[in-house]
């Protein structure tokens, strides 16, 4: 596209008659121009199949069954119906809330840890992001193995310390499978926290913290007054964020417990895949989501408004 | 003010956190410890007795996973769509990312606003209608199948990235640059662009990370063999009836090395994408 068609008479004559303006003239067209790529992806990857989604949660669509029929809210109906529905839905907020206080707190005391000086801090620092950048499959399959309760190797060291007699099934007890699942998703997404927190803390100004304890201030009144809401805005970006991905976090479940034993870990996003690429009932599988949508769009518009705040000051 | 805390002397207060940091970085390598060594045992060992060093050290887990399994085919198809994906992304962000903060048209902000919506959307929530539309447009078992899903959600996130960071770039070079004749794609091409390598390395290294270490929708794309992406195929071992825990250790220990040779040589711009809220987890 030349110069000449960019400025073209029109659009020049409706700008402001400054010098200036008249160097965005031609910014309608292109700047479309230039959007419609990733608009295209947006609108035909997301927003598309999203709508396309909604209209079969209303059918009785299987896999590999043709379009399906109009079964109206009958989907909607049979998940309502279902008596492990409410336990399902209290399981996935207990457990994403207890993985994400988890989190926060080991998030905090590494970041508090971190945050002073001494030899070979950066190192450390590298290698503790190390289960943020690893993917997230390697890191559940090895915890797995040792959770075993056949080979796996913590019945081997408890075996053989003598703390446990005979090896113990970990991952099918209903309460040990939950807690190592919580344990996993926190050992996973502990370190982004802290370092975060610990980016966030380096930014907060050593004078404040000298006058604090000029004015007589401990070590809790300086971490209560001076830390805590200088992490206030960090704070709440990560934890939403967090909350968002843990709750809809699909692989750790799938590959630690697979849902088991008897549903103990049948978080919403598990369900919603058993339903239809188990089960092969992709109306049911598709309603399910839009029934956890308005809990999710709650936490995506607050997340977004202080990501958006933040990211125009 | 003053509690109990305060009369813990400093030297006591530093060993605590001194203590705290020992743990967390022992539970931290100690599965990655297993890993590694797991992988140079061989199987009678894994199985009857821990040992703490491989007794007789052996390649043959390595050996078995590239010449029994299918490891190197999985890691070429991985290799085929994260290079494509993160191209393919790359260039459709950093136009939409300039549009979007340096045009002067109708819709920008709320597109710009969009982005971000749309970056937040959950996979689990994505599933079904990627899956969908996949198998709609015959792209099921397929790299552009692939290539699409993970675009779907790295577009998005590019964009945002790129968006943030083009606003701190000053526009007073580049209006001059068009004062002095330069068209608006000249200025991207030798001004933005070049300022803009730092975010664009970023945001490259998270999109190959993230295609390279995505499941799900491998999963459920990719279920033919030959389309079969690592961690599906890697998934495998333990998906099975019975298990190979050395073959597993040894093909993971292969699948993250990329990931983490990337890691080594850009830490500096993957610490500066944590501020960027990149990352699933």
């Amino acid at each position: 596209m030349s110069q000449e068609t960019l400025s073209s008479p029109i659009l020049t004559r409706s700008s402001p008659p400054k010098k200036k303006a008249s160097l965005f003239a031609g910014d309608v067209r292109l700047g479309w121009l230039l959007v419609t790529p990733a608009l295209l992806v947006v609108v035909g990857m997301v927003g598309y199949p999203f709508v396309e989604a909604i209209r079969i949660s209303f059918t009785d669509r299987m896999v590999g069954r043709g379009p399906g029929r109009w079964v109206g809210l009958a989907n909607y109906e049979y998940i309502l119906g279902w008596p492990d529905f409410t336990n399902m839905v209290i399981r996935t907020v207990l457990i994403t809330i207890a993985a994400v206080l988890l989190k926060t707190l080991v998030g905090l005391i590494l970041a508090a840890a971190l945050n002073q000086d001494f030899r070979g801090r950066n190192v450390l620092r590298g290698i503790f992001m190390l289960p943020w950048i690893l993917p997230t499959y390697i890191i559940v399959l090895v915890w797995r193995w040792i959770f075993d309760g056949q080979t796996g190797l913590l019945n081997q060291i408890l075996v053989s310390w003598g703390v446990l007699s005979e090896n113990y099934p970990f991952l099918a007890q209903r309460g040990s499978a939950v807690v190592l699942l919580i344990f996993v998703m926190v050992w996973k997404g502990y370190p982004f926290y802290a370092l975060t927190f610990l980016a966030g803390m380096q930014t907060i100004s050593a004078e404040l913290y000298d006058a604090a304890k000029v004015d007589g201030a401990g070590r809790i009144g300086r971490f209560r007054y001076i830390t805590l809401p200088g992490l206030r805005q960090v704070m709440g970006v990560v934890i939403l964020l967090s909350t968002i991905w843990t709750m809809n976090s699909l692989e750790i479940p799938m590959l630690l417990t697979g849902g088991g034993p008897s549903n103990a870990t049948e978080v919403f996003p598990l369900l919603t895949y058993h339903l239809a690429m188990q089960n092969f009932r992709l109306g049911e599988g598709a309603a399910l989501p839009i029934m956890m949508l308005p809990i999710i769009a709650l936490l995506v518009l607050t997340v977004a408004g202080y990501m958006d705040k933040e990211a125009t000051e | 003010m003053t509690s109990i805390f305060d009369r813990i002397p400093d030297s006591i207060f530093r060993l605590c956190s001194f203590l705290v940091i020992v743990i967390l970085f022992t539970m931290i390598l100690f599965p990655l410890y297993f890993m590694v060594t797991t992988s140079f045992k061989f199987e009678g060992e894994i199985y009857s007795e821990l040992t703490w060093i491989p007794r007789e050290p052996t390649l043959s887990n390595f050996r078995d996973v590239i010449v029994n399994f299918r490891i190197p085919l999985y890691l070429r198809n991985t290799l085929i769509v994260a290079l494509s994906t993160t191209a393919i992304v790359v260039v459709i962000s950093v136009l939409a990312a300039y549009a979007l903060t340096r045009l002067r048209f109708p819709g920008r902000a709320v597109m710009a606003r969009g982005v971000l919506f749309v970056y937040l959307i959950p996979g689990s929530l994505m599933l079904i209608p990627m899956y969908l539309i996949i198998v709609k447009l015959g792209l099921k078992d397929t790299f552009p199948g692939l290539i699409i899903a993970n675009m779907s959600f790295s577009v998005p996130f590019c964009t945002w990235l790129m968006i943030g960071y083009m606003r701190s770039i000053s526009s007073e070079i580049e209006e001059a640059s068009l004062i002095d004749g330069c068209t608006r794609i000249q200025s991207l091409w030798h001004i933005v662009i070049p300022l803009s390598i730092p975010a664009i390395v970023t945001a490259s290294i998270f999109i190959f990370n993230n295609v390279w270490n995505e499941f799900i929708f491998a999963l459920v794309i990719a279920q033919d063999d030959n389309r079969r992406m690592i961690s599906v195929g890697l998934s495998n071992f333990y998906r099975s009836d019975f298990y190979m825990v050395g073959p597993m250790m040894a093909g993971s220990l292969i699948a993250m090395t990329p990931v983490v040779i990337l890691y080594i040589l850009a830490q500096r711009y993957v610490v500066s994408g944590l501020s960027a809220g990149a990352v699933k987890g």
